[in-house]
């Protein structure tokens, strides 16, 4: 059979690809774990949990100086969320607007989705002259934050499109057909319905717009964000600590990851509950 | 009711009234045109055609869930042509229940008094009935898309009435249901109308549920209205070629218009012989139900027989199904009772001589 050479070929490329994929990462968590004497480079002297003590400065002072994330980590936490319900609320409006045709539905489509394709550094570059042509002082909070909008909103959009694309109208219908209003039905009946989907466009917004830096780099004036002040670093000198916190910030979007997996799974399990007791 | 045009009719205040109702497309397209009907209170009327003629738009339009581009609604005497589709005293039951996922049975059902703001107490005594009723309270805690075809039917219905509309609108509700339970749920819609009262509107592509469950049938094609009767006329006088082929099984001769033939009846020539029917003179189609032929002719005077040949024959249950060869390789349907000693005399082959009375023979215009 063919299989018998196909599977195992499959199957050990796929292993392969994996590796390759999470190289970096495995990389990164066994370097962070490298004693304080140690560079950021192999062998690993001694194992040591040093580098995550002088990330959370809990080490003696030493000639390395702490990386500088407190502020950025919580300026990009914050533009995250700020992002998320945005782009949320602004994907979730225009999909259900494009579930009709309207005039001039194409092109607004496409004007949407221009956000996420045009490269992150000419935006950046672009919204940089604007706002001094205009006299805006760039902010993280402000020329970044649009930015960020704009680049998270058409994946948020995308999310909800393809959530009502199988989305059964019928069920409005009903609910219009009983005396409810259309606000009413929305909120009662729609969005009940759609809420998974929701949900992962506000994954999408987040987990973008935690990491973006292109955009950024251009318009988040002095006080920096999360991947630029980590970029920042680099330019000194590289330590470990700059894995162990890699790692740290990793297992956060683990961590939100899972808090999606649950929610997702609570409310598909919601809807399942009595299906073992159909035939009873 | 009749057609009078005394001015004590025209006052009347029908439950649903459509005026020259019609739906065209942006694109140009027409779904609908010129639907005129006047539905009494109470009235079960069917609107019955082949898919894509135009029926379920039409009782979308009646809902509000289409744009009306001509003519107007009426409801209880109210212009309803631009009022949006919660706003009229209307239910509609869909096809595939459109129940919502993610309530219970009883929530289902109290989600229009809900919403509406109706009193604790009288909502749950209006749900409670209304469960009973469609014999749902056992299933009231589960969730409504974990139960069986026929059951989520009937809480459909329960949500539909419970918010006691005027006018029920029903698409298709029994196109996903099997047979049997088709049949169930097809008796359960009489009874429950005929003790409500209530305007039932039902749109259907199947025949049988049209003329078993209706009072008057609106037969459809192509966006058109061909002939609003009751069950048994439709059957009995089509008015026109697409209704008598749509209908039953019907054969229809053409000929030449051969003028009137006494009050009420016409004469056609065909190429069977000249054929006297019920109509005025002036059609040139004859249509014959299968059931009008007899094998056995009366000879009486008036009678019209043409010659044949016996080509198949099924008897299925009481009904004899016979195919007789005409001249000209004509096959025409003939159905009779099947225990009649002269049916079961029959031979495949031989000669039969079918009879008709012009009195069961409708003309037509082509």
């Amino acid at each position: 059979m063919e299989s018998r050479i196909l599977r195992p070929t499959l199957a050990l490329y796929t292993v392969l690809f994996l590796l390759f994929l999470y190289g970096p990462m495995i990389v990164l968590t066994i370097l962070s774990f490298q004693s304080a004497d140690g560079g950021p480079q192999f062998p690993i002297r001694e194992w040591s949990v040093y580098w995550y003590e002088h990330l959370l400065g809990f080490a003696e002072t030493s000639r390395v100086s702490q990386l500088p994330v407190g502020d950025s980590l919580l300026r990009s936490i914050v533009l995250a969320f700020m992002t998320t319900v945005v782009s949320t609320v602004l994907g979730v409006m225009s999909a259900e607007a494009f579930r009709t045709r309207f005039k001039g539905s194409g092109p607004a489509f496409y004007l949407i989705i221009l956000g996420m394709m045009v490269p992150g550094v000419l935006v950046g570059l672009g919204m940089a002259l604007l706002s001094n042509t205009l006299g805006i002082a760039r902010a993280w909070w402000g020329t970044s934050f649009v930015l960020h909008v704009v680049y998270t909103y058409p994946f948020a959009f995308l999310v909800m499109l393809a959530i009502f694309n199988r989305f059964d109208r019928t069920v409005e219908e009903a609910s219009l057909s009983l005396g409810v209003s259309p606000a009413q039905t929305f909120r009662r009946v729609t969005f009940p319905i759609i809420f998974p989907g929701v949900l992962s466009a506000m994954l999408f917004s987040f987990t973008l717009s935690y990491d973006e830096f292109a955009r950024t780099l251009f318009t988040a004036g002095r006080d920096l964000t999360l991947p630029l002040a980590i970029y920042g670093t680099f330019s000194v000198e590289i330590y470990p600590n700059i894995f162990a916190f890699g790692v740290l910030t990793t297992l956060f979007s683990f961590t939100l990851l899972v808090i999606y997996g649950l929610l997702m799974k609570r409310f598909t399990s919601k809807a399942s509950r009595y299906s073992g007791q159909e035939d009873a | 009711m009749s057609c009078t045009s005394n001015t004590k009719a025209d006052r009347m205040i029908y439950d649903l009234e459509l005026i020259s109702v019609g739906k065209t497309y942006s694109d140009g397209t027409v779904a609908v045109s010129d639907f005129d009907l006047k539905v009494e209170k109470g009235e079960f009327v069917a609107f019955l055609g082949p898919s894509g003629c135009g029926k379920s738009t039409t009782l979308r339009m009646i809902a509000g869930f289409e744009d009306i581009t001509n003519g107007e609604v009426m409801m209880m005497g109210q212009n309803v042509t631009h009022i949006p589709p919660e706003k009229r005293p209307t239910s509609m039951i869909f096809q595939n229940y459109a129940l919502f996922p993610h309530m219970t049975v009883r929530e289902n059902v109290a989600f229009g008094l809900d919403v509406k703001g109706t009193p604790k107490a009288e909502r749950n005594r209006k749900v409670d009935r209304i469960l009973d009723m469609f014999d749902l309270e056992q299933f009231a805690d589960r969730k409504a898309d974990k139960l069986s075809g026929g059951q989520r039917q009937r809480i459909a219905l329960a949500r539909g009435l419970v918010v006691e509309p005027e006018i029920l609108l029903l698409d298709e509700p029994l196109g996903a249901l099997d047979a049997n339970l088709r049949r169930i749920i097809q008796n359960e819609l009489k009874l429950l109308q005929r003790e409500l009262g209530i305007t039932f509107i039902f749109v259907t592509h199947a025949q049988s549920e049209a003329l078993g469950l209706s009072d008057r049938v609106v037969v459809m094609s192509n966006g058109v209205v061909e002939q609003i009767s009751a069950p048994r006329e439709l059957y009995r006088r089509p008015q026109t070629p697409f209704v008598a082929d749509f209908i039953g099984s019907n054969t229809v001769f053409e000929g030449t218009a051969k003028g009137a033939a006494g009050t009420g009846f016409g004469m056609i020539e065909t190429p069977y012989g000249m054929m006297k029917g019920v109509g005025q003179g002036d059609e040139t189609l004859a249509v014959v139900p299968a059931e009008a032929f007899r094998i056995a002719p009366l000879h009486t005077p008036d009678e019209i027989r043409i010659d044949g040949v016996l080509a198949e024959r099924h008897l299925v249950g009481a009904v004899g199904h016979l195919k007789v060869r005409l001249p000209g390789e004509r096959d025409v349907a003939v159905e009779v009772s099947a225990d009649r000693p002269e049916v079961r005399a029959l031979t495949l082959g031989a000669p039969v001589t079918l009879g008709i009375d012009p009195a069961s023979i409708t003309l037509i215009h082509a």
